[in-house]
């Protein structure tokens, strides 16, 4: 807006207050509730000149020289102007006027008062005087007619009345207003004026609008409304010219309209939004003056550039109503005020030389200011398109065509290409706005940094979540620091540069252990710290010269180096320090940020190359960090927070919005932390604004994370949500170990039991959906021994096809885990995270894990062997039978007499699973299987089913899945492969007994036995048979021929159902041959287990065949204790 | 029962604490506490968060009710009402004498809490003097009150218990026509 609104100023004590002009234009006159009048040479004159008039002025009126009050005595007092001598008393009521006013010539003064009068006085002779009456109620406000026929009224009856003067009578009136009793309740005060020059019309102030009534016929004509405002208005002005009207409203609204468009070409607030009582416009028609319910006086200057602005509007006026306006101009006395406007209107188009030409017309004021602000107003827009414009212009002037109003369009230059946003300031992550003078610094994982600036304080104080970090501690800032960094070894503080003092950094070392705690340095002249972060033993501070000054937290100086943009923020952690800075210009609302990912320490090296950083739409970076576990995360305005997924090439990926969790549109979350294990986002929740207060001390929430899948509201989408996030928030495993860090190894098999756990079900989910191919998709994300579970799943669920294709993926997989050992050690070890999701298991997990399984069974077997007890049962779990399961391949390779050595050690230093497990992996599996079949023993003892159908039914397995199996027959049948298959079948079954627990993933049949049993039988099968096999060796030639067109699998069902048909006795018959054949091999070992140490994986079993056949004599059991269908058949029991 | 036992059972609450030390799950017979995270809010029972406050290992989230606002209303509303309004919680008087008298620093406006509260107290004390006056003017056999804190109930058993014996005893004696007579039968 080219209208300049200066500064308000005291003018008199609190209350209503009057203003107006003198007939130059040079004063302004004011009067107040503290009964003075004030003759102020200008705004900013401190020394006006005062007039006491009585104990209250309420009004007052100047013209040629003669000041006219209304005073609280009642009276309409004379003063000379400017020397302010008494000059009579007009006039008087019987109680106090409420408003004056002169006529166009000053001749006569129309008063109206509490009394419910008006009066007319003759300002040479104040004895003729014309009452009006007719109003009920007090009168609000009178004006004339410029013509001095008629005068206006408005009084707190309600009424707008318009009388003939001469007459005295009413012509007519108006019910417009809301009734009240008093002045001093009225809403408004509702100041009428008469359109100056022309005479035409009548603006009324009614609620939020001007009326407008024309002359003699005193039709309604129009109403001047403005969108904005909502209170009622006070008071109304006509500029001199005739063609503006000026609106003050309660609620301090000024607006101004051009009356013929009826368009708001104007628009100022009071600067404090009280209640506009008093307006007068300069005589030149270039300033308004308006003075407040508070005593206050204001200037809107610059308005006729306003006018100017809608210059068209008023050329085309002109030329719509030529006639209209040409005696306007003519007749008028003052010429100059209108030129004013004209002028106003053509200088933009003018050369300044021109100008000078008509300086005497117009007040030198009032013109400067209309150019200045018309050159201010467009130096802010583009040069080209302004000379363009003015161009245009003075074409369109000179050549005298009146402009039509659409060209006001191409008069302002308009630049429609995106724009650019301006940059986003440097920030601490964790810090609420520099400006608050109670605020945090510092908000992360080790405490809390408040920095205190008001009256009484400069302090910061430092506080710890753990205190056993340090004590709190409490610092005066006299240096006036603005960021501030905390982690567990130090706090870090950095001020900004003055004219005399150089921006510093400052350190609190409190974890040292010399005595000296403190050190600080002094940035080069004119660079200041922008951002500063600690790492693990340094410091980091960026600066304004896109310098990254590294330092030890001793205080040495370490490493500098050029940032590619002014920063953004930077954070450390451990090792890593990430940068955020600004790549260049954003446009349209969008930052543009990159990103680079350091890491010091043994590797230097740059994770990240600065790359963009993806922000939401129109949004700017509100957080930058790490997690507790080390991965960069970021958070933007729009509350989407983002991690870098380093298994796939360190992108960011997106894994909550904190506004989804928000009720409020304008509540916000402030993010103090990001944890990956557990999964919490810590934050604070903010009602109604984006930063928490100091004060209540504010309580942190979590947050949990989701990914933003597709449809996760279906059972499909939230587990691979699931699946997702566990992946992915897991990755940090991979990369700690990778760098050197100790992991939390349960947590880390915790989290892979919980993914297979999902693959499973989304794998059952996905049969049920008879969506194989998906299923197949999915196995492939699976581990080896949970694609043998879902082969079974697949097989027992029919679905032979699927299983076959699960199957060969099965084997496939043994093959890669197998080719893949020898790789490794030439591996990088990031690479060897990223291939960790692929399928999630690393070798040096399942070296982890092997150690801990063993060390977990070590510790049960002592149990076992003082319980031998069910209870074992629940710690038969699914995450255990997992690691077990994952054993034998690491276990097959250390002792596999194709790779004989152990693997050599790494040279990083990284734990070779393979090497240090080779021994504990051995025992731990053996310990395994110890177990397991304990577990399966004790069931035993507790049923008294025939073991020989269950060893049946393992056999039948056997023989059922054979032709699955067969591509691993042709491998030597090493005591490797032995054992990896063996190892698979209690894993299996086990998995299976978790299963049993959860009905919704399998129903298996129950005569079908699991595969992997087979090829172990194979093994086994050379050393000894069982019962049913012997049985069935020799009757499957009787079944056979009894049916001749059964497939392979339908004459195990048989052979099984015939030997269900069995006697008892005669089935124990078969079992005792079938134990008789291997039964001296078990009675050495046993002999050899009294002797040896658990170490020993057949004694072991051994053991536990022991246990067992003494709890069960009758039963079976007195097979080769190694076999399998042991196991299996437990497991088809389990199932029962 | 004593006061201190309503207390005691009451100190079985949960309430919010902030610890500022580090520890793991804790397993105890009621139930397993933590894991306490320095500068996250944990669940722990009344007792511990108190144990730790003395001990200047927590600080203490005052409960949702015990908030100026709120309790204000609870107590306009416990004014209007004839009957007695639901309390925010059902240990209210003994949580806000628990958590004022150890934790005053960590809860905002504790004075004005303070007041509130035995506003509340007082005008349900208050009530539940009339409904026992009127229950025993008006010889009722048997009255319900609903939303009582076991405190309150606590506050009156004794003696409304022993009054009402006294009186019985009284009116026996006056009327020895007919349960005098009887009364002595019996012995």
């Amino acid at each position: 807006m080219p209208c300049e609104r200066k500064p308000m100023r005291y003018g008199h004590s609190e209350g209503h207050t009057d203003v107006c002009f003198d007939d130059t234009g040079k004063y302004i006159v004011t009067c107040g509730s503290d009964g003075d009048v004030r003759i102020w040479e200008s705004l900013d004159d401190d020394d006006p000149k005062s007039i006491n008039v009585g104990e209250k002025a309420y009004s007052l009126a100047l013209k040629n020289g003669k000041l006219v009050t209304a005073a609280s005595n009642n009276t309409v007092q004379i003063h000379t102007f400017p020397e302010g001598d008494p000059d009579g008393i007009l006039t008087r009521f019987t109680t106090n006027a409420t408003h004056i006013t002169y006529n166009s010539s000053g001749s006569r003064v129309a008063a109206g008062s509490s009394d419910f009068m008006v009066k007319v006085v003759e300002m040479y002779d104040s004895s003729q005087q014309k009452t009006l009456r007719g109003h009920t109620a007090p009168i609000l406000s009178v004006t004339f007619d410029p013509k001095d026929e008629f005068l206006a009224s408005a009084s707190c009856d309600g009424s707008v009345a318009v009388w003939k003067i001469e007459e005295q009578t009413q012509v007519t009136s108006w019910p417009l207003l809301q009734k009240s009793n008093d002045v001093i309740n009225a809403k408004s005060l509702c100041r009428l004026a008469w359109q100056p020059k022309a005479a035409k019309l009548l603006a009324v102030p009614v609620e939020t609008t001007v009326q407008l009534y024309q002359r003699d016929s005193w039709a309604q004509v129009g109403t001047l409304s403005d969108d904005l405002g909502t209170q009622a208005i006070n008071v109304v002005a006509w500029s001199p010219c005739g063609k503006f009207l000026a609106a003050g409203s309660i609620g301090g609204l000024l607006t101004v309209w051009d009356v013929e468009s009826k368009l708001c070409v104007e628009r100022q607030t009071h600067e404090k939004g009280y209640t506009v009582c008093g307006l007068a416009w300069h005589p030149s028609g270039g300033q308004i003056a308006y003075t407040d319910t508070e005593g206050c006086l204001g200037v809107l200057d610059g308005l006729s550039s306003s006018s100017s602005s809608s210059s068209t509007t008023t050329s085309s006026t002109m030329t719509k109503a030529p006639a209209s306006y040409d005696d306007l101009f003519d007749d008028d006395d003052d010429r100059p005020l209108d030129e004013g406007i004209s002028e106003g209107a053509r200088s933009p188009a003018k050369n300044p030389g021109d100008e000078d030409d008509d300086d005497d017309l117009i007040p030198a004021t009032g013109r400067a200011r209309n150019r200045s602000a018309f050159l201010d107003d467009e130096n802010s827009l583009d040069t080209g398109s302004l000379k363009q414009g003015l161009d245009k212009f003075v074409d369109d002037v000179g050549s005298a065509i009146v402009l039509p109003a659409a060209v006001a369009a191409p008069l302002r230059p308009v630049y429609d290409g995106p724009m650019p946003t301006p940059p986003q300031k440097a920030f601490q992550p964790g810090s609420t706005p520099a400006h608050l003078m109670h605020r945090f610094m510092m908000w992360n994982s080790v405490g809390i940094v408040r920095g205190y600036n008001d009256d009484q304080d400069n302090a910061i104080d430092v506080e710890f979540h753990d205190t056993a970090v340090h004590h709190a501690m409490h610092l005066t800032n006299s240096l006036g620091h603005t960021v501030a960094d905390l982690s567990q070894e130090a706090v870090l503080l950095a001020c900004p540069g003055t004219d005399e003092l150089a921006s510093k950094l400052q350190c609190l070392h409190f974890s040292s252990w010399d005595t000296n705690k403190e050190w600080m340095v002094d940035l080069p002249k004119g660079e200041d710290v922008q951002a500063l972060c600690l790492g693990q033993g340094w410091a980091a501070a960026a600066t304004s010269a896109l310098m990254l000054r590294l330092f030890s937290i001793g205080g040495m100086q370490r490493e500098l180096f050029s940032l590619p943009g002014p920063v953004v923020c930077i954070a450390g952690h451990g090792e890593q320090l990430l940068v955020v800075y600004h790549r260049g210009t954003g446009f349209d609302g969008e930052q543009a940020l990159g990103v680079q990912l350091l890491q010091f320490g043994q590797k230097r090296r740059q994770v990240i190359h600065g790359e963009p950083l993806p922000l939401s739409r129109k949004s700017h970076l509100s957080w930058l960090g790490f997690t507790a576990e080390g991965t960069p995360c970021f958070i933007d305005s729009e509350g989407v927070v983002r991690l870098l997924n380093r298994s796939l090439g360190n992108m960011w990926t997106p894994v909550c919005n904190t506004r989804d969790n928000c009720k409020g549109k304008s509540d916000h979350y402030w993010v103090v932390g990001v944890h990956e294990n557990p999964q919490q986002l810590r934050c604070i929740p903010c009602k109604g604004s984006r930063y928490p207060p100091t004060l209540p001390r504010p309580a942190v929430a979590v947050l949990p994370f989701k990914l933003p899948l597709c449809q996760t509201t279906t059972e499909k989408g939230q587990m691979e949500e699931q699946y997702w996030r566990s992946v992915l928030l897991h990755n940090h495993y991979g990369f700690l170990s990778s760098s050197g860090y100790e992991i939390d190894e349960e947590g880390q098999s915790q989290a892979q039991k919980e993914q297979q756990e999902l693959l499973m079900k989304m794998f059952a989910l996905s049969c049920k959906l008879e969506r194989e191919f998906r299923s197949v998709e999915l196995a492939e994300l699976m581990t080896q021994n949970v694609v043998t579970l879902a082969i079974r799943y697949a097989s027992r669920s029919g679905r032979m096809a699927l299983a076959q294709r699960l199957s060969d993926l099965a084997l496939e997989k043994a093959n890669q885990l197998q080719g893949e050992e020898p790789q490794e050690e030439e591996e990088e070890p990031l690479q060897y995270t990223r291939r960790n999701t692929g399928y999630s298991q690393s070798s040096s997990e399942m070296g982890a894990d092997r150690q801990h399984s063993s060390h977990r069974q070590a510790q049960e077997e002592e149990v076992d062997e003082e319980q031998g007890q069910e209870e074992h049962m629940d710690e038969g779990d699914v995450a255990e039978s997992k690691r077990q399961g994952l054993n034998p391949f690491a276990k097959g390779t250390a002792a596999s007499p194709e790779k004989p050595s152990p693997k050599p050690v790494s040279k990083e230093g990284r734990v070779n699973p393979f090497k240090v497990s080779s021994g504990l992996g051995r025992s731990g599996s053996a310990g395994g299987q110890n177990r397991v079949t304990n577990v399966l023993d004790s069931m035993m003892s507790s049923s008294k089913k025939p073991t020989a159908l269950l060893s049946s039914s393992g056999s039948t397995g056997k023989l059922n899945k054979t032709p699955f199996l067969k591509p691993l027959a042709p491998r030597p049948k090493t005591k490797t492969q032995s054992t990896l298959l063996h190892m698979n079948a209690p894993k299996a079954a086990n998995k299976k007994a978790a299963e049993e627990r959860e009905p919704a993933v399998c129903r298996l049949k129950q005569t079908e036995a699991p595969p992997p049993a087979s090829p172990a039988e194979d093994v086994e099968n050379k050393k000894h048979k069982s019962g049913f096999q012997l049985w069935l060796e020799d009757n499957r030639r009787i079944i056979l021929a009894d049916n001749p067109d059964l497939e392979e699998t339908d004459v195990i069902k048989e052979a099984i159902g015939r030997f269900r048909t069995l006697s008892a006795d005669d089935r124990l018959t078969w079992t005792e041959r079938a134990k008789g054949q291997s039964g001296d091999v078990a009675d050495m070992k046993k002999r050899k287990r009294g002797e040896e140490s658990r170490g020993d994986k057949n004694g072991q079993s051994e053991a536990d065949e022991t246990r067992q056949s003494e709890a069960d004599e009758t039963s079976a059991k007195k097979k080769k204790p190694l076999d399998t269908s042991t196991k299996l058949s437990a497991f088809a029991f389990n199932k029962n | 029962m004593d006061p201190s036992e309503v207390e005691f059972l009451a100190e079985k609450e949960v309430v919010k604490i902030i610890p500022n030390f580090s520890l793991d799950k804790i397993y105890l017979i009621g139930g397993d506490l933590g894991p306490f995270n320095p500068g996250l809010p944990v669940d722990v029972p009344v007792w511990l968060a108190l144990n730790l406050k003395q001990r200047q290992k927590c600080r203490i989230v005052p409960p949702e009710w015990m908030d100026v606002e709120k309790l204000e209303e609870i107590r306009e509303l416990e004014r209007k009402e004839d009957t007695f309004t639901p309390v925010p919680s059902p240990y209210y008087m003994e949580l806000t004498k628990l958590l004022l008298n150890h934790a005053s620093d960590n809860i905002p406006k504790a004075d004005e809490i303070r007041t509130l509260v035995k506003d509340i107290w007082d005008t349900r004390i208050a009530k539940l003097r009339l409904s026992a006056d009127s229950f025993i003017s008006q010889q009722e056999a048997h009255a319900k009150l609903d939303n009582l804190t076991l405190m309150e109930i606590n506050t009156t058993r004794s003696f409304l218990l022993d009054t009402l014996n006294c009186m019985y005893k009284l009116r026996s004696n006056l009327q020895p026509g007919s349960s005098g007579g009887k009364s002595q039968d019996h012995q």
